[in-house]
């Protein structure tokens, strides 16, 4: 009975097969295989930092979290850094260590808990049971935000987890939660309600059971935010959590806001605690020394009470608990147990956490909105930890320059480019600063050598001059008649494609100038909903007037002008509008009725005006300040009258960005708050793309025309490529059955710069990876090769071989590199090493076959190699070095074989002296005359370094050969009348060798032959070059 | 039809699903199984691995020397001169200056750390228990764009700039053929420090009954194995560290 029902399977499954084949769908790393990303930075300004967490017992070990960058560990007292969190949300709240087995068990709670307007989200708490090699989720899926964590250090079963939850909505997840089995399981032990979390809750380092937790009612909303309620409290637990009570006695009745508060280590009925009160007499630092049972309020300075939702963290010295630290604009440090404070030294602004080393509390770490800093003198000068890429882009562009420069602007850090390859690698030195602030968009002129760039609510708009270093400020200002001008944070810019002059400013209108920012005209109504409830920020921040202009909303954040028409522009808005206009901003029409999937009101983040149609776009929508976290991305190709959903299943997290390719329609490119998503059949299926690629957000893409590479400015890692996206072009389900398939690739060209890239200082610094030069070899493998032989050699069209090549292996997509090189010469032996014999020469021009063996079967492709058109030199004159390299190269391996030989015979002479006396003679003068000989060939003493002999015929050959073959000019009169000299004393020294083997050597073979004692065995010259 | 396609998936897959889960210990002992049983490993006294590095276009011969006892070699060729680039007896380990071609030992943490391996012979992975190892299932990983079995191997800890540290490696099993095809460990030192040095496994051929890879990528360096030996015959004495007779009166 089983057979016939397997039988019956195995026909069902045959007659399926009939039916057509399979469509195959390979997602993330089983398609990519290993295409790889790379990161360029930059790290000369790093990013926002939120929690620091030391090892217990050893002060080499220093964990950091980041804003947006992940979480990284440092074994070298935070001189550089590793990442080890790259596969999850890289939004961090706390990093907190096992006490009991601090190098294996780490804690990760996701979500920035400095609650800015640009913060991201986490997903969880996470936990590390191998040092961070390995991690698992475990739980609080939704808490958005986990601000800390608190470990029993007798039993760490039992532990504490602060969830300060979401930001921009209501939220249960919120409170203090306990587990008693090491994280299995939770209960929930303090809840006040959905709009208030916890800040904060600590330990006494001296009686686990002894607890405080910081609550703090807030709430932020695209255009308001909120600190401080009835709700906000500060509370102590004495029994592990079971009961908690206020602990209120002296603080100020009323409204409160966000609490820091902190245990003294060596002391733990000393408790410092500032609060957020709105009132100046009661703002500021409170000190409690009888574990919270009365307080006394200490301190208002500024540093203490400056924008407590960013700043709230208090350190205290484990040693000594008069001296304590403030998080803040600056940092402030007391030493008289917080009656006066002073600044922290001088480093990057926005202080955000201050741990001391644990043995020597001279040593202070601080995490800042730019990055790492440690102070070896108490906190007077502070040093930036240089390894940390963790810079926040809001966008990014780049330009058509070779290589192509990178554009944009940085949280809290101004506005940059740099280039996309540099020597030695992108160096923190390869980036130029072009603007203060916050930076955002930043645009290269099309054809001048002029930037854009701007700060927050384009309090200025700068067109830089970057040849002659002049700037200027061209922000539309406010005309007569005008309602006020409503600036996003984020303010949109846009330049044409057709007039290069043009450049184009958002605000509530778009506005438009064609010449370069000198005038202004308003070519919009008002696009937004221009909804008044929205609009008043004077009151923003709650307890703590906060209007930066960080809330500014119903305002233009994305302009697009299409690349096909210049009079058609898309406009959205944050408020939920999507605009267009067909005649050049004389009309515009509101199509924001016809979205289909999109709640209202929900921001329009991008818009991409699609190349393959002039009615085709793509907007991108999400609504992170209502809370609503879902992916939104549709398109059009009728000017926005139609849209359809283009969001599968795969795609997790808010979208920022999408890209289209400029070739194939269907192959688009979505940048989410997690990360990179790629199609290649138009939005069906989406695929993550994790090589080398972390899990953070992507806010802006370009797709690069010249080499297609697709540049991404991230969130909190800075700008990172994927070099050369061409091969996603091809893939369709014809090329994803085949076995193998070769992706074609546009010729190569040899580039022939060559600068210098001295690399001092640069030793613990981040240095980005560059773009190989290299010819880039493609190919599609349908499964892993693991079994049997696989092999690639390059060869030419006559099927000579060139080189061997290593190929790669992976199912999915594969990258092999080659350089253009062909193999080294064989070198003469000496006694030391001729380092011209490293040298491979290039090959011409033209085209080669790229031959892959795999098992039985061969695979050939044809590739094109091109010489650099920038070059100053002739063909002939490359003809001219090529022929003298490849002279040289047969002059090198000559030698090596009479080199070869001459040892054969000396090895033979020196045997026949030793073992039959009566040949010695007749050896010895054979011995001699070799001997003698050789020692002007090759260097028979010394060493590699200064004890190196002088250089003989080998070194000098080999010297010669190597510049001529590096070298990309033509030969210098200087290296041909070199040549002229060693061709000389070579064939002085082949006729020498001649003249011996006519005479010292025929004599002695003829005694070998009489005595039957065999001759030296040697291999023939070709069997002795063979290159394997 | 699209009903009929679903069952007939729905009932594979209850099939499969058993058969899949796997233990770290079933997958270590099938890979040794598949690759000609953990006897026959067991037998091995000792290796000899004539391979190539190809740097550049410059094929460099290098010549792997083990032994069961923790013995090893590596002698490289270059220009004709025969280089031993590392070499540990047991007791001393030491290596080839470069500069000065000559001979001279390692530090002795370094070497102290290779003391602790002298039990790896063939694989740390044969018989980890009794070396005191151990081993843990982490999950799947896709690797090399395959789906692989992730296991940690935790070996004795090793000393790095005086401080006790774990040694972890990773090794990814290929679902499909129980062989390793990436291993991972943490870098101990130097500037990337803390970062993984990846190790990629393919081209595995039989020698005598046993499957070795014939090719492996070592932190972006390719080592293609031209021959294998089992059971060399080895002259233990190059394994020493070569003595430089010190230049004294008698010796004159």
């Amino acid at each position: 009975m089983k057979k016939s029902i397997t039988l019956v399977f195995v026909a069902f499954l045959l007659s399926f097969n009939l039916f057509g084949q399979e469509e195959i769908t390979l997602k993330g790393k089983e398609l990519f295989g290993g295409l790889q990303a790379r990161h360029i930075g930059p790290a000369l300004m790093s990013g926002r930092i939120i929690d620091i967490e030391n090892h217990p017992t050893n002060p080499r070990i220093i964990y950091i979290g980041a804003a947006g960058g992940g979480v990284w560990k440092s074994s070298n007292s935070g001189t550089t850094f590793s990442p080890i969190f790259d596969d999850y949300a890289q939004s961090i709240g706390v990093v907190k260590l096992d006490p009991k087995d601090p190098d294996n068990t780490i804690w990760v709670g996701t979500g920035e808990i400095w609650t800015r307007n640009s913060v991201s989200v986490g997903d969880g708490l996470y936990k590390s049971t191998d040092g961070g090699s390995n991690w698992k989720k475990v739980g609080f899926e939704n808490s958005e935000r986990i601000s800390s964590i608190a470990i029993n250090p007798n039993n760490t079963d039992e532990m504490y987890v602060g969830v300060l939850g979401a930001l921009w909505s209501d939220s249960e997840d919120r409170g203090i939660y306990k587990s008693n089995d090491g994280g299995k399981t939770w209960n929930k032990i303090l809840y006040i309600g959905p709009s208030t979390g916890a800040a904060d809750v600590i330990m006494d380092p001296k009686n686990p059971s002894i607890l405080y937790a910081s609550m703090w009612e807030f709430r932020r909303t695209g255009w308001s935010f909120v600190s401080g309620g009835k709700t906000s409290a500060l509370y102590k637990s004495t029994d592990s959590g079971k009961t908690w009570n206020k602990i209120h006695n002296g603080f100020p009745i009323g409204d409160l806001g966000r609490i820091a508060i902190a245990i003294a280590p060596s002391d733990s009925s000393i408790l410092y605690s500032v609060l957020e009160t709105g009132e100046k007499a009661t703002n500021g630092l409170w000190k409690s020394t009888n574990a919270g049972e009365s307080w006394e309020h200490l301190n208002n300075d500024f540093g203490l009470t400056v924008r407590p939702f960013y700043f709230s963290r208090i350190t205290i010295d484990p040693k000594n608990p008069e001296v304590i630290v403030k998080g803040g604009l600056n940092g402030s440090i007391s030493r008289d147990g917080g009656k006066t404070f002073k600044s922290l030294g001088q480093m990057h602004s926005d202080i955000h956490d201050i741990v001391f080393d644990i043995n020597n509390s001279d040593v202070i770490y601080t995490g800042t909105d730019g990055g790492f800093y440690r102070s070896w003198d108490g906190g007077s000068t502070f040093e930036i930890a240089e390894n940390l890429p963790l810079s926040q882009f809001y966008h990014i562009s780049v330009d058509n320059e070779t290589p192509y420069n990178v554009y944009g602007g940085l949280q809290d850090n101004g506005s940059w480019y740099g280039p996309s390859s540099s020597p030695g690698g992108v160096n923190a030195r390869d980036w130029n600063s072009v603007g203060y602030g916050d930076g955002y968009r930043v645009l290269k002129h099309p054809t001048k050598n002029i930037i854009y760039s701007e700060m927050q609510g384009a309090q200025a708009v700068w067109r830089y001059d970057v040849e002659n270093n002049r700037t200027r400020t061209i922000q539309p200002l406010k005309r007569k008649g005008d309602p006020d001008l409503r600036f996003n944070w984020n303010p949109p810019m846009a330049i044409s494609a057709f007039v290069d002059d043009r450049f184009y400013m958002g605000s509530q209108f778009v506005h438009r100038s064609d010449d370069m920012g000198e005038t202004w005209e308003v070519i919009s109504p008002d696009l937004t909903t221009n909804d008044k409830s929205k609009q008043d920020q004077s009151q923003s921040g709650g307890l703590s007037i906060d209007n930066s202009g960080a809330e500014m909303h119903t305002t233009i954040f994305t302009i697009a002008e299409s690349p096909l028409d210049k009079d058609v522009l898309w406009v959205g808005t944050d408020d939920g509008n999507v605009q267009i206009t067909q005649d050049g901003g004389k009309n515009w029409t509101n199509v924001t009725e016809n979205l289909v999937g999109i709640p209202a009101n929900t921001w329009v983040y991008h818009i991409e005006a699609s190349v393959h149609g002039k009615g085709t776009a793509y907007a991108v929508f999400e609504g992170h300040t209502t809370g609503d976290m879902k992916p939104y991305t549709l398109k059009t190709t009728d000017f926005g009258k139609t849209w359809t959903n283009i969001i599968s299943d795969d795609v997790h997290g808010i979208v920022r960005n999408i890209q289209e390719d400029y070739e194939n329609e269907n192959l688009l490119f979505l940048g989410t708050e997690f990360g990179l998503y790629i199609t290649i059949d138009g939005g069906k299926n989406w695929s993550k793309f994790e090589n080398n690629m972390p899990a953070v957000a992507v806010h802006f893409i370009d797709l690069q025309k010249a080499t297609n590479d697709l540049v991404m400015g991230t969130h909190g890692r800075g700008v990172i490529i994927i070099d050369d996206i061409s091969p996603l072009r091809e893939l369709n389900q014809e090329i994803l059955a085949k076995d193998v398939h070769f992706f074609k690739t546009k010729p190569f060209t040899m580039t022939e710069e060559s600068g210098f890239s001295g690399s001092f200082g640069s030793e613990t610094q981040f240095v980005g990876q560059n773009k190989s030069k290299s010819a880039r070899i493609i190919y599609y493998l349908k499964k892993r090769h693991t079994f049997g032989k696989m092999k690639m050699e390059v060869q030419d069209m006559n099927g000579n071989k060139i080189t061997s090549l290593t190929p790669e292996k992976s199912k999915g997509i594969n990258v092999v590199n080659w350089n253009f090189n062909t193999n080294t010469p064989k070198m003469a032996e000496g006694k030391t090493l001729s380092f011209g014999g490293f040298t491979s020469p290039r090959v011409p021009a033209g085209k080669y076959k790229i031959v892959m063996t795999k098992g039985k079967k061969t695979y050939e492709h044809i590739i094109e190699v091109k010489y650099d058109e920038k070059s100053p030199t002739t063909l002939a004159e490359r003809k001219e070095q090529e022929e003298l390299t490849q002279t040289l190269f047969n002059m090198v391996e000559d030698l090596a074989f009479m080199v070869y030989e001459i040892n054969g015979t000396l090895d033979k002479a020196q045997e026949v002296i030793k073992d039959h006396p009566k040949g010695k003679k007749t050896a010895q003068k054979a011995y001699d005359a070799l001997n003698e000989l050789k020692k002007t060939l090759v260097v028979t003493t010394g060493d590699n370094y200064v004890a190196t002999a002088d250089p003989e015929i080998r070194e000098k050959l080999g010297n010669l050969y190597s510049e001529v073959a590096n070298d990309y000019g033509k030969v210098t009169s200087s290296r041909k009348d070199n040549f002229e000299l060693i061709s000389q004393e070579l064939n002085d020294a082949k006729a020498k060798y001649k003249a011996i083997k006519n005479k010292e050597v025929k004599k002695f073979f003829s005694y070998l032959e009489k005595n039957e004692i065999e001759l030296p065995k040697l291999k023939s010259k070709e069997e002795f070059l063979k290159k394997s | 039809m699209k009903t009929i396609k679903t069952l007939i998936v729905a009932i594979l897959l209850i099939a499969i699903t058993p058969v899949s889960a796997q233990t770290a210990d079933e997958i270590i002992n099938n890979y040794f199984e598949n690759t000609g049983g953990a006897d026959n490993w067991n037998k091995l006294n000792g290796l000899k691995m004539e391979a190539e590095a190809n740097a550049q276009g410059m094929v460099i011969p290098v010549d792997i020397f083990q032994t069961k006892d923790g013995k090893q070699l590596v002698k490289i060729n270059l220009q004709g001169q025969e280089m031993t680039q590392f070499s540990f007896d047991g007791e001393t380990m030491w290596t080839t200056n470069f500069m000065t071609m000559a001979p001279e030992k390692s530090d002795q943490e370094t070497t102290d750390n290779m003391k602790k391996q002298m039990k790896d012979f063939p694989s740390p992975l044969l018989n980890y228990k009794d070396k005191g190892y151990t081993v843990e299932l982490i999950g799947s990983e896709t690797k090399e764009g395959t789906d692989t079995f992730k296991l940690m191997l935790t070996q004795d800890p090793i000393m790095v700039d005086g401080v006790e540290t774990s040694n972890i490696t990773y090794y990814y099993f290929d679902k499909e053929n129980f062989v390793p095809i990436v291993t991972e460990t943490q870098i101990q030192q130097g500037p990337m420090k803390g970062q993984m040095s990846v190790t990629t496994l393919s081209d595995y051929e039989e020698v005598n009954g046993l499957y070795f890879p014939f090719s492996m990528n070592m932190g972006g360096q390719a080592i293609t194995i031209k021959n294998i030996i089992l059971n060399p015959e080895i002259d233990m004495a190059m394994f020493a560290f070569p003595e430089t007779p010190a230049t004294t009166e008698e010796g004159k």
